[in-house]
């Protein structure tokens, strides 16, 4: 009997108790719902305002998946929290609306750079992944993940990431639909939206940094080279893609292989680092003598062929041959 | 007069002006300083000879000869251990067991109330002489040894020639050092974790350490090879059964740390290997002395001290246990038999599973334990000095098999970290939630493999 | 724990002598910090001077926390604090956030940077990164006996020379020039030698915006030492740096300083009368 009613009272207390129990947490969780909610749909005022165009309770009911009293019960609480001023059916940012729409945004894009660079998540899953992740942090916090990533001005995708003050640079380059046939340029923009149109660009095998060339344009499709492939997208898929001159250095890159490529025992002088390699691993491979100009000699490798250990500046350091495809080097004749 | 916020904005805003590439910029710039530096200060010689160190590192990372090479190495460290630890173990044990006796008749003559008596003596003092005469010599030759090793600058090539399979299972190469640590001691492993550089990796390292079979945990896995598996087998042919035995329940341990590492990286700690650089340092000529009391300081004290502190409580509980009546035996019995169902469910029985649960702070202890659960005696006590008279209290009256031996085999190897190794990943990772979780998959995996073998077995008619 | 010395150079005082001193450093009298790239000897020099024990191994991430030892020469007591050995302070590792902050925040009275006479360029890179920080720095040229058998002869009159820092060449195992090192060390924290650090330039556009910075930093902290480090930083975007701007540590650092200037004086002062 005793037995029981100690039962009883601990499943009472595990319920009710303030901080750990089951109703607190619940109650967490749905303001944490209720934010995200609020953020993303900040998030999509920002965009509409981007394109030029204003939101409306259609297309923020339509973004965020929800009833139209539900839209409108939302609107009232942002308008009530000074976050947005309702113009005839437009809805539109306030000042404090967009301060907080700019942060998340700077969130969603650190937090997809972290993942590609320092989680090594594969780029189709971060976008998803970050959208998950994006209402944790405070600015404060965001700021020292900003830092410790070595301040990148663009996410994966080449978009431009909100400095802390709220400013946003527009993307960069020019539609490869717009872009002068058989001139090399960079690829410094894939947009991740709609997800169909990115992942088709990811599994043709472009990424960001890659010098391609428009060969063929027709109303159905174009036709891509990088030298050694040749990629097909349809225009729709391709004006997702933006590209930018080449700069001197990507000129300069003719006749080098990636280091990996590099036969063992053979010296060779490192061109450059791929752009697509960022931060952390990027000022690793920097910091260790790993920079444009120094010498580079493969001296041994394992019975797998990899990590293969070179000779840089008078150190053996050991690299897996993933990155070190990732550094261009250009042989040094043999004698 | 300039505010902390206006400088601040200043350098933001003179950073965005810069090239993206300005980072990149300096550290070539610092680097090229330094090559012309170097030039003007530096001769080197024109036609540099063919180094020693170049030679011997053909020969380490070689496929075949880096293999065996590494193979011989840990072969030699673990038998110098093993077999080492062996002598000065009875040495200390007379000598500590020694002074416990005649403690205790000390008290006796005194007329100390008994159990003050046997608290004292044939609890807390006996666990502690205990651990300390099995933990001590096998440490304080295994960490020099090991430690010589990675003095040679050995160490980094062994993750050189491995770090591929770490790859493959999501890992980091040096992982494979913290396992060779961890055949010392797996709370040495958990700290030697803290040479690889990502979150991530290091704490796939963390969690998976303690499927590396510690030197708390071979004396049994030997007891156990020589006195079941290789039974039946005469002389030479008997000794290399029970080694290859050992071996095998090794190599399943380093399968499981990969299989879980993959695991690991797939699900809770998801992601891709990181940035992996090592440096391949040059040979250097070790400093034996400074080895010695280093590695007998920092580590061997270190973790004997950290091992004393949990094994006093533990022997205090383990006389309680056996000294306190319910029913018509001990408390220990009791319990031994209420866990019986399940521990037979696992090709075990009740009475290891408690040894385990009570001997959590060592691993060492859990055979004495075991012991004494087994002879219904009042104390630790050590396994019969024959073969024969284990197999005849174990088989004869215990009703074990080689399904039992072989699933405790197992279970050592997989069970959770003992009490020391817990408290050393919770202060490596300040988190209650991994070290829960080292617990939980350890355990989990320890209960599904050997669930499983002992359900095969039986399907299959096995003993 | 005092050790005969028997590598006195002629440069030195003949009466020059280093005494061990352990972890016992509950009064010293200045701070120096030992600073070096991994597998250079950092340890045995630390070891050979404290006449502790440590043990670091052949890792980066071997030593988060940083040891400490003190030893006394010619009558001063010295605190030795061993930094994490780092490639470079650039990164956002650990390590060598660290042995950043002390150099920076720490104050020390003197850094030894420790450097492996067969790979002398790499180690360069680092000791120019210190040169950044602080003017108070003796490069030690360890290994040297390596070097010798390998056939690599390092000039260290040059070396100086071009660093604008006093470089002596080492072997920090057998203890020889361990007594010009801590005799060089002596000379620099009292401004008997002067120095006057090589700074990298960098690009020019890189150069200008430095430029621009430091004066605002000089004006937010006036007297400040490494202003110029500290923009540097800044531009970089070190967190720790701008914490320390934002919430005023960087004056706490300047009267920290001031104090301790006030407190060596006075001790010379005593010194003096003796």
């Amino acid at each position: 009997m005793i037995f029981w009613i100690v039962l009883l009272a601990g499943c009472i207390l595990w319920i009710v108790l303030p901080r750990i129990g089951v109703l607190a947490h619940y109650r967490t969780w749905r303001a944490a719902r209720e934010r995200e909610r609020l953020e993303d749909a900040l998030k999509h005022l920002l965009n509409r305002e981007h394109l030029g165009r204003h939101a409306t309770p259609e297309s923020l009911g339509g973004a965020l998946n929800l009833s139209r009293t539900a839209v409108m019960r939302l609107i009232e609480q942002m308008e009530e929290q000074g976050l947005l001023e309702t113009r005839g059916m437009e809805l539109h940012l306030t000042a404090e609306g967009e301060r907080w729409a700019l942060h998340v945004v700077r969130a969603h894009r650190l937090w997809e750079r972290y993942l590609a660079d320092e989680a090594r998540m594969p780029l189709a899953q971060v976008h998803a992944e970050a959208q998950r992740r994006e209402h944790a942090l405070t600015a404060d916090q965001l700021d020292e993940l900003e830092a410790a990533m070595g301040y990148p001005r663009r996410d994966p995708h080449g978009d431009p990431i909100p400095s802390r003050a709220g400013i946003l640079p527009d993307a960069e380059g020019t539609p490869l639909t717009a872009w002068p046939l058989d001139i090399p340029g960079r690829i410094v923009h894939l947009e991740d939206e709609p997800a169909i149109a990115y992942e088709q660009i990811l599994a043709a095998g472009l990424h960001l940094g890659q010098t391609i060339r428009v060969l063929e344009r027709t109303p159905q499709r174009l036709t891509l080279s990088d030298g050694e492939n040749e990629y097909r997208l349809a225009p729709a898929v391709a004006a997702n893609v933006n590209l930018a001159p080449l700069t001197e250095v990507e000129a300069a890159r003719n006749h080098t292989i990636p280091l990996s490529d590099l036969p063992l025992r053979q010296t060779a002088e490192i061109v450059a680092i791929d752009d697509a390699l960022q931060g952390f691993t990027r000022r690793r491979l920097l910091d260790l003598g790993l920079t444009p100009g120094a010498v580079v000699y493969p001296e041994l490798q394992n019975a797998f062929a990899d990590p293969r250990a070179y000779r840089v500046r008078g150190t053996l350091i050991a690299l897996r041959q993933d990155q070190a495809a990732r550094i261009l080097v250009r042989p040094q004749s043999l004698n | 007069m300039t505010t902390p916020d206006e400088v601040l904005a200043r350098a933001e805003a003179l950073r965005n002006r810069l090239p993206s590439s300005f980072r990149d910029e300096i550290v070539q710039s610092l680097y090229a300083e330094a090559e012309q530096i170097a030039r003007r200060a530096v001769k080197t010689p024109e036609n540099r000879q063919y180094d020693l160190d170049q030679r011997i590192d053909r020969l380490v990372t070689a496929p075949v000869s880096g293999l065996l090479i590494m193979l011989l190495l840990l072969t030699v460290v673990i038998w110098l251990t093993v077999s080492g630890a062996n002598v000065i173990s009875d040495l200390l044990f007379t000598l500590l067991f020694g002074f416990g006796d005649w403690a205790r008749a000390l008290f006796v003559a005194w007329g100390v109330p008994w159990w003050i008596t046997g608290f004292v003596w044939d609890g807390v003092y006996r666990s502690l002489a205990w651990v300390v005469s099995v933990m001590l010599p096998p440490m304080a030759i295994f960490f020099p040894a090991f430690t010589l090793l990675e003095d040679l600058g050995y160490l980094p090539r062994v993750a050189f020639n491995l770090d591929w399979l770490f790859k493959k299972a999501g890992a980091h190469g040096k992982q494979s050092l913290t396992m060779m640590m961890g055949f010392g001691c797996n709370a040495a492993g958990v700290i030697a974790t803290r040479v690889i550089d990502s979150p991530r990796e290091r704490l796939v390292a963390i969690l998976t350490n303690n499927f590396v079979p510690c030197n708390g945990r071979f004396p049994t896995l030997i007891m156990l090879a020589t006195v079941f598996v290789a039974a039946g087998f005469g002389g030479a042919a008997a000794s290399l059964i029970a080694a290859s035995a050992v071996v095998a329940v090794v190599l399943i341990g380093v399968a499981f740390t990969f299989l879980m590492s993959w695991v690991l990286s797939k699900t809770v700690l998801r992601g891709e290997a990181s940035a992996f650089t090592l440096e391949l340092p040059p040979y250097r000529r070790p400093n034996v002395l400074r080895i010695l009391y280093t590695s007998l300081i920092d580590r061997t004290i270190f973790v004997l001290w950290r091992a004393m502190l949990t094994a006093a409580p533990a022997g205090a509980v383990i006389w309680l246990l056996a000294n306190i009546s319910f029913g018509d035996g001990s408390l220990a019995i009791a319990i031994a038999r209420w866990l019986d169902g399940f521990g037979r469910l696992l090709g075990l029985d009740g009475a290891i599973l408690l040894a385990y649960i009570i001997a959590i702070p060592a691993n060492e202890i859990v055979v004495p334990t075991m012991m004494m659960i087994y002879t219904n005696a009042g104390m630790m006590v050590e396994a019969p000095g024959s073969d024969s008279a284990i197999r005849s209290l174990l088989v004869d009256q215990q009703g074990w098999t080689l399904l039992t031996a072989i699933n405790l085999m197992l279970f050592s190897l997989l069970h959770n970290p003992c009490g020391t190794t817990i408290i050393t990943i919770f202060k490596e990772t300040r988190s209650y939630k991994w070290a829960a979780m080292s617990v939980v998959i350890t355990l989990g995996t320890a209960f599904i493999v050997t669930f499983l073998t002992a359900t095969l077995a039986r399907l299959a008619g096995w003993p | 724990m005092t050790r005969p010395t028997t590598d006195l150079c002629a440069t030195c005082p003949a009466h020059a002598r280093l005494e061990q001193m352990g972890i016992k450093m509950d009064r010293y009298d200045r701070v120096v910090a030992l600073a070096g790239n991994p597998n250079t000897g950092k340890s045995t020099l630390f070891n050979a001077l404290t006449g502790l024990k440590q043990h670091t191994g052949n890792w980066p991430g071997k030593t988060v926390t940083r040891a400490e030892g003190g030893y006394q020469f010619n009558g001063v007591k010295y605190k030795l604090v061993d930094l994490p050995g780092a490639y470079s302070l650039l990164s956002t590792s650990q390590d060598e956030e660290v042995a950043r902050d002390f150099l920076l925040f720490g104050q020390p009275d003197c850094t030894i940077v420790v450097t492996d006479a067969t790979a002398l360029e790499r180690n360069l890179n680092l000791v120019l990164q210190v040169l950044e920080i602080t003017d108070k720095v003796v490069v030690a040229v360890n290994l040297i006996d390596e070097a010798r058998r390998k056939g690599i002869d390092v000039d260290t009159r040059t070396l100086s020379r071009d660093l604008g820092v006093p470089a002596v060449p080492i072997v920090a195992r057998s203890g020889e020039g361990i007594i010009t090192l801590l005799a060089t060390v002596a000379d620099v924290i009292e401004g008997r030698i002067a120095t006057h650090p090589r700074r990298v330039e960098g690009t020019p556009a890189f150069q200008q915006a430095i430029q621009e910075l430091t004066p605002l930093i000089e004006q937010l902290a006036p007297g400040i030492p490494n202003a110029r480090w500290l923009a540097i930083r800044l531009l970089e975007g070190d967190a720790r740096v701008q914490r320390a701007i934002r919430s005023g540590e960087l004056a706490d650092i300047l009267a920290r300083q001031r104090t301790t200037a006030d407190r060596l004086s006075g001790t010379m002062a005593v010194m003096g009368r003796q």
